[in-house]
């Protein structure tokens, strides 16, 4: 008798006009196993998976549940067929409970909402051993609070077999930790997991075994004992691929932008950046680590000119910047690109096409009334060659690029406007493994050339690679700043959490403050006399 | 065996202009349906309504006079009325904005026009009334830029007020209103045709009113304005993301007031133009266009050439009516109100099957 497996998937195809998405995928889930789905951006994970939980049909194909063929054309049906998905973005109303966004799904839920759902939910998450408070709203709950609640939902809806698409995405390395236990905890109570993840890490670490996808097409499924990461990469990328990422002795120059006390406030009022000090000189790479929402995004919005500073200095090769409008502060050469959550939200216009949005800095720049499209059509050109962006033509609008062409279509026309100073945020959020080894290379490119980058990441594995410095943000204060080939990733992580300060690690030299700094003294004395007052 | 719907990647121009072409058609045979019940023959009334009364008749050119003055002020309404929704500003108060520009034209003809030679006194009307509508539009801007009020509730409201007040002008005799006539004891508003009417360039007994080839070098400009300037490329970044807009050094709130300032002087231009022509004031004197304008702007996609020839077909719809309601008593001009609807509910749903198909599920797959 062959074995019985919780899912399986022959034959799958699913196409979206021209782009075929699925090819003839063949895919099984064992009971109570956990499977990784790996694949880079677009080779058709998420898709696979929304056909196991409704969103889409397969064009072609057979779906399996237990053994019986089944068809799933509605998310309804997935749910009653004991499948539970946690989507990437999570599907949750901001404005309910933890409780009603349960129980506004619920089968026979019945008219009125009575008191007891609380007690309810609350009981069932402790059965599970989550620790959810069912009155809290949404849109006051954590990231890693809302995906716990996902994973609850499910549950709750009796999901046999869970699927996370990319669930880690967003959370903290103890975030991740903490998730990973509890779907360790659900496997051995008998379900079934598939966990989509970029991080081949994460992957040997939980998984039992591999699925892998490339471009749409099914390659094979590996147990993971058996396999190792720079295997898993040539599956996935179809090539050999060199997993390291160079750090390039670059001569520095002396600081091109110094920090100094700078105090921020957020969009709530309430302090974001706390008397920060740092500085970047060129041909280095500062990496700015720490949980998200420490400050980084209004740190980056200050230095472009986007966001008011309660107080302090920031010295662009000895001009202040502080007050200057965000114009301004482009034409000193100062870039500053943030991949948002969203990866649209910031830095480009989604509906135009990647000619207008190369031209979105300079379009003001000939003379008379009218655009000059012709040399941004030929910027595009260029940087879809050279950073090799898929696209169908020059005139593509944005948001219909995969999240690596639009992430590559940004820093392509930051690099262009040839800066001096570099700011990105998160610049492979999301990105697959060829993709994100790609914006490597520019970056160091753009170091080698010297230029001073601040890379505000969210892999420490990568800024211990890749950066020269890294500093660490703490609820808007700065921990330290240390040399990355010096460091560990413990120390970081206990500097992240703000157990660990080494701000005054030398005595002889606060950290963040150059000894051949361009600060003059009445530009700190002005400072500091404004602080005063 | 089920459908389901798929995307399309992109849709052949023939297969476009068939499924528009196919939504018309569809509502021409929804309404026949309707006329049949009221036992009107469709095809008579078709013709007749889409010759608009023109063939076989000894003064088709009046005819097409007469259609013009409904053209060119949904027309202009229309490309202004796009200049704003570029930009996601959401101006519905094109209504009001019309009604303010026709006031202040009035105002200018009236008290200016026994004085001015009649060319200076139609320049200044049209000054006026873009300065009058330029401010009542830029009014709500200013309020949305500094306070972030919701500008389509704040321009829906303002469209009431206008016509009140415009309401209120035509109906209250007194003293100081001019914009009555005097001798009248009942109150009815002025004319001032003789006073200021834009002149028409003579083919034959056709007479082309200025008005619409200064509508269709509007259009023009506008069009260049939003396709190729700086201007037109703010816009266009700004109603995507205002972030980015803001990101890219751009002055959002300077170009948001602006952009509504320049949308709403050229429906207060429109307004001079039709008062211009009709020579007097009235209470309907919009003809709803500033409602109409919102369908044709969508309907053409904000693209202004194709706003012209949606208005053509929506101004036949309108004028074909009136019409043929003189040999059709029973079909009043409300009937192309409704076959309007009927015709934007239909091309919204060929737009439909533009963007997607429906395939049947396969089943099988099998190995």
């Amino acid at each position: 008798m062959p074995e019985q497996y919780a899912i399986e998937m022959r034959g799958i195809t699913k196409t979206f006009g021209s782009v075929v998405a699925n090819n003839n995928i063949n895919l099984n889930l064992r009971q109570g196993e956990i499977l990784s789905l790996l694949g880079e951006n677009g080779s058709g994970k998420t898709t696979l998976m929304n056909m196991l939980s409704g969103i889409y049909a397969p064009d072609a194909g057979q779906i399996l549940v237990d053994g019986k063929p089944v068809t799933i054309s509605s998310p309804e049906d997935s749910k009653k067929l004991g499948i539970g998905m946690v989507h990437q973005h999570f599907k949750l109303v901001d404005v309910f409970s933890a409780a009603d966004n349960i129980w506004m799904g619920r089968e026979k839920s019945g008219f009125a909402l009575k008191g007891d759902r609380y007690d309810e939910i609350e009981a069932m998450a402790k059965k599970f051993g989550f620790d959810l408070d069912p009155r809290k709203k949404v849109r006051n709950m954590s990231v890693s609070e809302k995906q716990t609640l996902e994973i609850i939902k499910v549950l709750y809806y009796g999901a046999k077999v869970i699927i996370l698409d990319e669930p880690t995405a967003v959370l903290t390395v103890q975030e991740i930790d903490k998730l990973f236990a509890v779907l360790r905890r659900m496997k051995e109570e008998g379900h079934s997991i598939i966990i989509i993840t970029h991080k081949l890490n994460e992957v040997m670490d939980i998984s039992d075994r591999v699925a892998i996808l490339r471009k749409g097409e099914y390659i094979t499924t590996v147990n993971t004992a058996e396999t190792n990461e720079q295997e898993l990469t040539e599956w996935m990328v179809g090539r050999k691929i060199d997993l390291n990422i160079d750090r390039p002795v670059v001569e520095k120059t002396r600081p091109l932008l110094e920090i100094r006390d700078l105090t921020i406030k957020n969009d709530e009022g309430a302090v974001a950046i706390d008397k920060v000090n740092f500085y970047i000189r060129g041909g280095e790479i500062l990496g700015v680590a720490g949980i998200a929402g420490c400050g980084q995004k209004e740190l980056c919005e200050a230095i472009a000119g986007l966001r008011p500073i309660q107080s302090g200095l920031m010295i662009h090769k000895g001009d202040n910047i502080v007050g200057l409008p965000p114009k301004a502060i482009l034409e000193k050469g100062i870039s500053m690109s943030f991949i948002p959550e969203d990866r649209l939200g910031m830095g480009l216009a989604p509906s135009l096409s990647i000619t207008d949005n190369m031209i979105l800095k300079n379009y003001a720049a000939p003379k008379g009334p009218f655009v000059d499209r012709k040399s941004g059509r030929e910027d595009a050109q260029r940087v879809i060659e050279e950073l090799e962006v898929v696209t169908p033509s020059t005139e593509t609008p944005v948001r219909r690029l995969s999240g690596g062409n639009v992430q590559k279509v940004l820093l392509g026309r930051e690099i262009k406007a040839g800066p001096n100073v570099i700011v990105t945020a998160y610049p492979v959020r999301g990105l697959d493994i060829n993709s994100s080894y790609a914006i490597y290379d520019i970056l160091n490119q753009q170091k080698q050339d010297g230029v001073g980058i601040l890379f505000v990441g969210e892999d420490l594995d990568v800024m211990l690679a890749l950066c020269d410095k890294i500093m660490v943000l703490c609820h808007g204060r700065v921990m330290g700043v240390v040399h990355a080939h010096k460091t560990t990733k413990e120390e970081l992580g206990l500097m992240m959490t703000g157990a660990l300060d080494l701000t005054d690690k030398y005595e002889d030299k606060p950290a963040g403050i150059a000894r051949d700094t361009n600060i003059t003294e009445e530009q700190l004395k002005s400072a500091q006399e404004e602080g005063e007052n | 065996m089920g459908f389901h719907i798929v995307k399309r990647d992109s849709c052949p121009l023939w297969k476009k202009a068939l499924l528009y072409v196919i939504a018309v058609l569809a509502a021409l045979v929804l309404g026949g349906v309707l006329l049949l019940a009221m036992g009107v023959d469709p095809l008579a009334y078709y013709s007749r309504m889409f010759t608009m009364g023109m063939v076989g008749n000894k003064i088709a050119y009046k005819a097409f006079e007469n259609y013009l003055k409904v053209f060119v002020p949904l027309a202009l309404t229309s490309v202004a009325l796009s200049l704003a929704f570029k930009m996601r500003f959401w101006n519905i108060g094109g209504e009001g904005q019309f009604i303010m520009g026709s006031i202040a034209a009035a105002t200018v003809a009236l008290k200016l026009g026994p004085v001015l030679p009649s060319a200076i006194t139609l320049i200044l009307m049209c000054l006026a009334a873009m300065l009058a509508a330029g401010i009542y539009g830029a009014f709500v801007a200013v309020l949305k830029v500094k306070f972030g009020t919701n500008e389509t509730l704040m321009t829906l409201m303002l469209n009431y007020v206008a016509l009140y007040v415009l309401m209120f002008l035509g109906d209250r005799k007194a003293d100081w209103n001019f914009f009555l006539q005097e001798q009248s004891a009942r109150p009815v508003f002025q004319s001032f045709a003789d006073l200021a009417s834009f002149p028409k360039i003579m083919f034959g007994k056709f007479g082309l009113n200025i008005c619409v080839i200064l509508t269709f070098l509007v259009g023009t400009l506008v069009f260049v304005y939003l396709k190729y300037t700086k201007h037109g490329y703010e816009i266009s970044v700004v109603g995507d993301s205002a972030g980015t807009a803001h990101y890219a050094g751009m002055k959002v709130n300077a170009i948001v007031l602006r952009t509504v300032f320049l949308s709403a002087c050229l429906i207060g231009l429109a307004a001079a133009f039709k008062v211009g022509t009709a020579g007097v004031l009235s209470t309907a004197i919009t003809d709803d266009v500033g409602w109409t304008g919102i369908i044709v702007a969508w309907l053409s996609q904000l693209n202004t050439a194709v706003i012209f020839v949606v208005s053509a077909l929506i101004s036949m719809l309108h004028y074909g009516s009136v019409a043929a309601a003189a040999t059709f008593s029973k079909v009043d001009s409300s009937f192309a109100n409704m076959l309007q609807g009927v015709i934007l509910f239909l091309v919204f749903t060929a737009e439909f099957f533009i963007r997607f198909r429906v395939v049947r599920n396969k089943k099988g797959g099998k190995q």
